[in-house]
């Protein structure tokens, strides 16, 4: 019994040596950028560049509009799916995965093609249409996240008895999906948002091959060419995804507890 | 008679190649509580849930108030419901609950929340309110899911097994709750349930159902003491049946393993020689002779079941086991298994099972 404890802190110690060494090494590293001494050097002049203000609150902006686009897809359709049409549920999750499985590249490749400036829907031949362009293949990247999340918190209620006592009280479907069944999903649905701010902020070939100036090629940009700023961002990125981590896992202490399950 | 609040008229319900419910007709008066009672996969509750409007009936027609609603969305029909499940919305508290289709229905909120404090008074839990429904036990789960279907003033309040995921007391105590309620508003109430108790102590009316149809319609005490078929014999309180063989048409007497008794009147047509399924209650028969009793088998006690207030005495007559109920009687020790018996019991109360 002892020995089986002794090991599981061994594991544990080995895992958590595994992830943090070069977290703390890159840490270490971004503040050496003044010779001799450990300083913030490197975070004041990523943080103080015009160009990581910019790419930063393109990508927030492009994030929450794919987040956006994420719900008003997702909710309707895992909602329509568990409770009309449970049979096509496997086609519907086989479809949310193929994003993993086809890289980012071979969407974008497909879109220069599909909506150039010769297409019917030449979203290409304007910025604002490329970055619209540019938040549907987000929404693309961040489906099998958004679909899962969003399915998970359906399966914690019972949608079916809901809908019904809503509808016998004289609810049409969009009041249902509004005061009913998204305020139930509300924790699943954030951490699919957040999953998808995530995602967002740190992809690189879609908003590279569509030449919008997103964090993502800001990033690269300053991999390629600067010593300590890249391990500055890298910690900064890290932060960033982790608290919307963090985030999730605070606002899930506030979801609504199903009546059949109060734990 | 006046014409039926509701009407039922012929209803059919086909799912693929399943009949599950089969030329359904019932009329219900305006204020009445009738109950659909049957074995799970009777069609009690399709039946139900085309009524509410969540499956449409495949042939006939449900008239509510003169209006054919056959067709009409659940949202359209102005139709109360409580669920098994409770269904009470989890991210809204009590109140917001029992709010729910009157702000659905667009009603002012000094009136909304006039009529809510109204159904939580009637479901006798006013100080809830700010409850969420994780915070309340089942009991009091579904009585806000009966102000939530009351609040909007329903023309139909239906309830599908609403008591089945309480325990025993809770059961009991809001069954006659509910009743109360449903007479102090007059409100027309269908009332699904499997439990023959539950439908006999707080029906106006009982139709009684197997494989999607009605098999009998009527007040529980017609239900259970005239079953029209075996099967409402046979599912409606317990039931002794015995296999008897006419041995004299002209008198109407009957011969049960040994002995004969004597059924004139009751033996509609059967020939000298026929077999008969013969019922009995077990609170029909009495162990010894007793006054009135004019039919008396013998037979030997197979077991006794002391169940408090009454001993329930199984006596093996031929090849079956007759039930009867004796109060407890303290100063009278129970009978011995293996006793030699004599049961009687009235002719009349004799049921011949077609």
């Amino acid at each position: 019994m002892k020995s089986g404890k002794s090991w599981a802190w061994v594991t544990f110690i080995l895992g958590a040596a595994y992830f943090f060494i070069p977290l703390i090494a890159t840490m270490e590293f971004s503040m050496r950028m003044k010779r001799g001494e450990y300083s913030f050097e490197a975070y004041r002049v990523v943080l103080g560049d015009p160009r990581f203000q910019e790419s930063f609150t393109f990508s927030v902006v492009a994030a929450v509009f794919t987040i956006i686009l994420g719900v008003l897809l997702v909710v309707p359709t895992a909602y329509w799916i568990r409770l009309r049409l449970p049979q096509l549920r496997p086609v519907v999750e086989f479809v949310t995965l193929l994003p993993l499985v086809i890289p980012a590249i071979v969407i974008v490749f497909g879109y220069i093609r599909m909506y150039g400036s010769n297409s019917p829907l030449p979203f290409l031949s304007s910025d604002i249409g490329t970055s619209a362009l540019l938040v549907i293949g987000y929404a693309t990247l961040a489906l099998p996240y958004m679909y899962r999340a969003v399915d998970t918190g359906l399966r914690t209620i019972d949608v079916r008895t809901l809908t019904e006592a809503a509808q016998i009280l004289g609810a049409g479907w969009t009041t249902i999906i509004s005061r009913v069944i998204l305020p139930n999903v509300l924790i699943a649905v954030l951490s699919g948002a957040f999953l998808t701010f995530a995602i967002v902020i740190g992809e690189f070939t879609m908003a590279s091959l569509l030449n919008r100036p997103a964090f993502g090629p800001y990033l690269q940009n300053i991999g390629a060419n600067r010593a300590y700023e890249p391990a500055a961002l890298a910690i900064i990125a890290f932060v960033i995804t982790w608290g919307c981590m963090s985030v999730i896992q605070v606002l899930s202490r506030f979801a609504p507890k199903s009546a059949n399950r109060p734990n | 008679m006046a014409d039926p609040f509701l009407s039922i008229q012929h209803v059919k319900k086909t799912f693929g190649p399943t009949t599950v419910v089969d030329d359904f007709n019932l009329d219900i008066e305006r204020g009445e509580f009738v109950s659909f009672l049957g074995p799970s996969g009777c069609g009690k509750t399709t039946v139900l849930r085309m009524v509410a409007g969540f499956e449409e009936p495949t042939a006939g027609s449900i008239i509510v108030g003169g209006k054919d609603v056959t067709r009409l969305k659940p949202n359209q029909r102005n139709v109360g419901m409580v669920f098994q499940a409770y269904a009470l919305f989890p991210n809204l508290t009590v109140a917001q609950n029992v709010a729910f289709g009157l702000k659905v229905a667009g009603v002012a909120k000094a009136e909304s929340d006039k009529r809510v404090a109204e159904m939580l008074e009637l479901i006798k839990l006013p100080q809830l309110g700010d409850r969420y429904p994780y915070q309340l036990s089942g009991g009091q789960q579904q009585r806000v899911a009966l102000a939530r279907a009351l609040a909007p003033k329903p023309k139909l309040l239906l309830l599908d097994e609403p008591l089945s995921a309480l325990d025993a007391k809770v059961r009991v105590s809001l069954r006659d709750e509910i009743r109360a309620i449903q007479k102090e508003l007059g409100i027309t109430t269908i009332f699904v349930t499997h439990d023959q108790e539950e439908a006999l102590s707080i029906s106006d009316r009982i139709a009684v159902m197997y494989g999607g149809k009605a098999e009998q319609v009527g007040a529980p005490f017609e239900i259970y003491n005239r079953p029209a078929t075996k099967f409402v014999a046979n599912f409606v309180g317990t039931l002794n049946v015995l296999e008897g063989v006419v041995s004299d048409a002209g008198s109407g007497r009957v011969r049960i393993n040994t002995e004969e008794i004597g059924l004139k009147g009751k033996l509609n047509g059967s020939k000298t020689g026929d077999t008969l399924s013969l019922a009995l209650r077990p609170e029909a028969i009495a162990l010894g002779p007793r006054p009135g009793h004019d039919a008396k088998l013998s037979g030997e006690i197979a077991d006794v079941h002391f169940l408090g207030s009454v001993i329930r005495v199984r006596v093996g007559i031929g090849g079956s086991k007759i039930s009867l109920d004796t109060f407890n009687n303290s100063s009278t020790p129970p009978p011995n298994v293996g006793d030699k018996a004599e049961i009687s019991f009235s002719s009349g109360d004799v049921l011949v099972l077609h």
